[in-house]
């Protein structure tokens, strides 16, 4: 657990008072939070960082989310937007008081089964859509390791990915349309339901922008056809490098999996002990495949995935035999971050992309420097699109071992950076990655992105802070983190 | 001033989250509200903030703890293993300690003595008889009130199991100690006509000791933690010397897996042999000690008490039973609490009765109008939120039925074991 920096200051000013009025005056006092434990409750996100909260909100509509934009703009606090706050990179992090606005409420869902589309609240949970969508055989491709519990808003805002965006994409595009209130509290709608909206496409722009430039409230979502047939394989190594050259064999042979994905050792051992899947815990990697797609397509298919991890010296390759098993399997995957509290009651997991071809010089470096730090580290990888996800298990309690995490996902970062990759698969960048944008980004880059962030919230109104470091744009007039806002 | 009591929160309980939000989903208080903080993530972030003294226990601590159901579903859905109903019932025991409050002091008092008490509890059971015949239950607080509308057509003097012994049929296995429970006995006795029948034939000798009391688990759940300790190491002492403890109230037979910690060694034997009744029953199902009957009696809607599903993971139970009467097992759309919980539907009466017509719609979707329940307290919720056309009863109850029948008519439809 988190030690505390400390605890929240406690909010007596007239300016505090006289929001907290307002805003109770708007939605009741049911739905404004404003005392010191709640205000604490909602300071953090599913990532380790901690911020302040002046008041939270929860609003039931659009119009009431204008409205809160209003008073906040009024009072000019910020304006965080927070779906389920299961976000790793501190995206719902306020970094400074902040008015706190929790769509959770927002869960209405209007499916158009000819169109294959639905209107879809922003507090809408991912796996909740899909569940409402199966009778009609659709569902929402995005699925993030958290679906049972993110919001579409949530989603919306980081661009989230997951196993099967491989072949799906992620959900930039699965959007076709939002709903935004923006700094003036205006509502827009941007995007539309034609396949090519004319215009700029600004929809393009706020999909991943994580609550920066206005407050989604509404999306607009492709739905997509429930496969007529599934296969998943599990295949275990005795080498990384074996596992690894499946991956490349797979993409080379033509296929391109619903998902593929790779868990090393420590991460098997982890989630065996939580599922009792019959993951094999002795293996050096994991390989999950899956093949969907007409029946005797999967067939063949499956056919040829287990024939390429033969070739590459599978020690096991085990097919699913029905859907219990495949969920089964798929539940140890998906609950993999939260199996590692079983090892060290504090994780910190990375998010960075990697050239598949890389993957095994960078495990290496990246288990180098987990030694260096003397950190416990394991890995999961979306090993199709080269996401990998390392993950560091330690005790906040013990002292400075906080630096040694931080100083360690740098560095990984950078030999993600160095081998071809990126700083951020689907996480976002929020307050985690921030700083490290200038490693991808120059100047002239950061700057074009500051600008337009400036022009959709010149007053920096929607979550400040975040994605752009501070001095990304030109005589930047951006507020400074206040000391000691988070530890 | 963080906590004083040996029960609160501990620090290993409270580290293990990690904050993943998986558990979040799966609280009906998170569902009803999307409130981060009536969810049990962020249950255990206040106890965080108190273990780590940065606020103290006050009004909006004890309204964030007393809204939970104690139902237990985040346990069930979370990887990283928090034992939260126990560090709930750290946090209850803290208010208990830290909030002086008349309201909750009269409740453990009347409640506990009550539930612990099987005289005051029959002549409870005889003035409730009496209001119902009379329709004087209408001047009743409405909670109360709401709270017994799902009660069964009790006799105004109940026979008790207590003091009984009743040999095993055929081959004995062991010995099965019965706990009685609180309003068990009274209220339920067809329950445990069908349980005393199926472990006799299931190979057991039943004994229930006199000596017994209430399991404590209300107790324990509200924060009486004296109560709960001292009911605990009572019931050590009476059901000794047997080889199973059984108990057929879901909320019951989950406290008694937890003795270990309200009575210590004692507690921890006593907790190895705690059974629920569906397990027993449903082992001796397997096994060919009891039969299968080929009967086809239709659906019935299984619904899962929360004390069974998420605290105990019996999930399988249950329906191999109702299998085995004749019936097509049919799961409800969730796996949430029907709202009753214990003491809950008396202290938020309007969660609670949300909750129940939530249930109560997932059971109309069926079709089946008979419903199979393994626990008193859901049972009553149940039947008070659906038409009187439903019938609700425990799984071994419909079984016991069928096999009886089939007793009756001899065998010939039944085949036994495999």
């Amino acid at each position: 657990m988190i030690p505390f920096s400390r605890a929240q200051p406690v909010m007596a000013s007239v300016w505090h008072v006289t929001l907290v009025r307002e805003l109770k005056d708007l939605l009741g006092e049911e739905r404004v939070l404003s005392d010191p434990l709640r205000r604490h409750v909602y300071g953090k996100d599913g990532g380790i960082r901690r911020g302040d909260v002046a008041v939270v909100t929860l609003p039931a509509t659009v119009g009431e989310v204008a409205e809160i934009v209003r008073i906040a703009a009024r009072h000019e606090i910020p304006v965080v937007p927070r779906g389920a706050g299961t976000g790793l990179a501190g995206g719902a992090v306020p970094t400074s008081p902040s008015v706190v606005v929790s769509l959770t409420r927002l869960t209405e869902i209007e499916v158009d089964t000819e169109s294959r589309t639905a209107w879809v609240g922003a507090g809408v949970l991912n796996l909740d859509l899909s569940e409402h969508t199966a009778p009609f055989g659709l569902h929402f491709a995005p699925d993030p390791s958290s679906q049972a519990a993110c919001t579409i808003g949530g989603n919306v805002a980081n661009n989230s990915g997951g196993p099967h965006c491989l072949a799906e994409g992620s959900t930039v595009n699965h959007v076709l349309a939002v709903e935004m209130v923006n700094a003036t509290g205006e509502v827009l709608m941007l995007g539309g339901d034609a396949p090519d909206p004319i215009g700029l496409d600004v929809r393009g722009i706020v999909v991943g922008s994580e609550g920066t430039l206005g407050i989604v409230t509404r999306a607009l979502v492709k739905l997509t056809p429930n496969p007529p047939a599934a296969r998943t394989l599990l295949a275990a190594y005795e080498r990384v490098e074996d596992a690894a050259a499946t991956v490349s064999g797979i993409i080379a042979a033509g296929i391109v999996p619903a998902a593929l994905e790779m868990m090393d050792q420590p991460m098997t051992i982890a989630v065996e002990r939580f599922v009792g899947a019959g993951f094999p815990t002795d293996a050096a990697a994991v390989l999950l495949a899956e093949v969907t797609g007409h029946p005797a397509a999967v067939t063949a298919e499956a056919e040829l995935v287990r024939t390429v991890a033969e070739s590459n010296h599978a020690t096991q390759i085990r097919v699913a035999a029905d859907q219990a098993e495949r969920d089964l399997l798929w539940k140890g995957r998906k609950a993999a971050f939260g199996a590692v509290a079983q090892l060290a009651p504090d994780y910190y997991l990375h998010d960075t992309v990697v050239p598949r071809t890389k993957l095994v010089d960078v495990l290496v470096k990246v288990y180098e420097i987990a030694d260096r730090y003397d950190l416990a580290i394991m890995n999961v990888f979306h090993a199709g699109d080269g996401n990998l996800h390392p993950l560091m298990a330690f005790d906040a309690s013990e002292e400075g071992v906080l630096d040694r995490v931080h100083a360690a996902a740098d560095e990984v970062a950078r030999v993600c950076v160095e081998a071809g990759g990126s700083l951020s698969g689907e996480h976002g960048i929020g307050l985690e990655k921030r700083d490290l944008m200038p490693l991808v980004f120059s100047e002239v880059d950061l700057d074009a992105q500051a600008r337009l962030v400036e022009a959709f919230d010149p007053n920096k109104l929607f979550n400040p802070d975040k994605v752009l470091p501070t001095g990304s744009r030109c005589f930047d007039l951006g507020r400074p983190i206040p000391e000691g806002t988070w530890i | 001033m963080g906590w004083v009591t040996a029960e609160a929160p501990r620090p290993a309980e409270l580290s293990a989250c990690v904050d993943c939000g998986l558990c979040l989903p799966h609280c009906p208080t998170y569902r009803l509200t999307g409130d981060e903080t009536a969810s049990p993530r962020g249950r255990i972030a206040a106890m965080r903030a108190v273990a780590g003294d940065l606020v103290p226990i006050d009004d909006a601590f004890e309204d964030m703890m007393s809204f939970c159901l104690q139902c237990r579903a985040c346990e069930a859905a979370c990887p990283s293993l928090v034992p939260f109903g126990r560090a709930m019932e750290g946090a209850r025991a803290e208010l208990t300690a830290q909030r002086p409050d008349p309201v909750r002091r009269t409740r453990h008092a009347l409640l506990g003595r009550l539930v612990s008490t099987p005289v005051l509890l029959r002549l409870a059971t005889r003035a409730i008889g009496l209001a119902r015949r009379s329709g004087a239950l209408r001047i009743v607080p409405s909670a109360l009130r709401s709270s017994l509308a799902g009660m069964r057509d009790v006799p105004s003097t109940p026979p008790t199991i207590r003091g009984a012994v009743h040999l095993a049929q055929g081959e004995e296995r062991g010995t099965a100690a019965l706990l009685a429970g609180c309003v068990m006995d009274p209220w339920f006795g067809g329950v445990h006509e069908a349980t005393i029948e199926l472990l006799k034939r299931a190979g057991y000798r039943v004994v229930v000791p006199t000596t017994q009391t209430c399991c404590g688990a209300l107790a324990a759940h509200d924060g009486d933690t004296r109560r709960a300790r001292r009911l605990a190491v009572r019931n050590v002492r009476a059901l000794q010397a047997v080889d199973l403890v059984i108990s057929n109230a879901a909320g019951c037979s989950a406290h008694l897996k937890e003795y270990a910690e309200w009575a210590g060694d004692g507690g921890a034997i006593l907790a190895d042999r705690a059974r629920d009744v569906t397990e027993v029953v449903a082992a001796a199902i397997a096994d060919g000690r009891l039969p299968k009957l080929s009967m086809n009696r239709g659906a019935v809607a299984v619904q899962d008490p929360c004390h069974l599903r998420h605290a105990q993971r019996i999930v399988d139970a249950p329906r191999v039973i109702v299998a085995a009467a004749g019936y097509q097992p049919v799961d409800l759309t969730d796996d949430q609490c029907c709202g009753a919980a214990g003491l809950y539907s008396m202290l938020f009466p309007e969660t609670s009765n949300e909750l129940g017509e939530n249930k109560a719609a997932q059971i109309r979707v069926t079709g089946s109008t008979v419903v199979a329940s393994a626990n008193p307290g859901c049972e009553m919720q149940v039947r008070a939120h659906l038409e009187n056309w439903y019938s609700v009863a425990h799984p071994v109850e419909l079984y016991w039925d069928a096999v009886r029948e089939n007793e009756t008519l001899g065998p010939g439809t039944d085949s036994r074991g495999e």
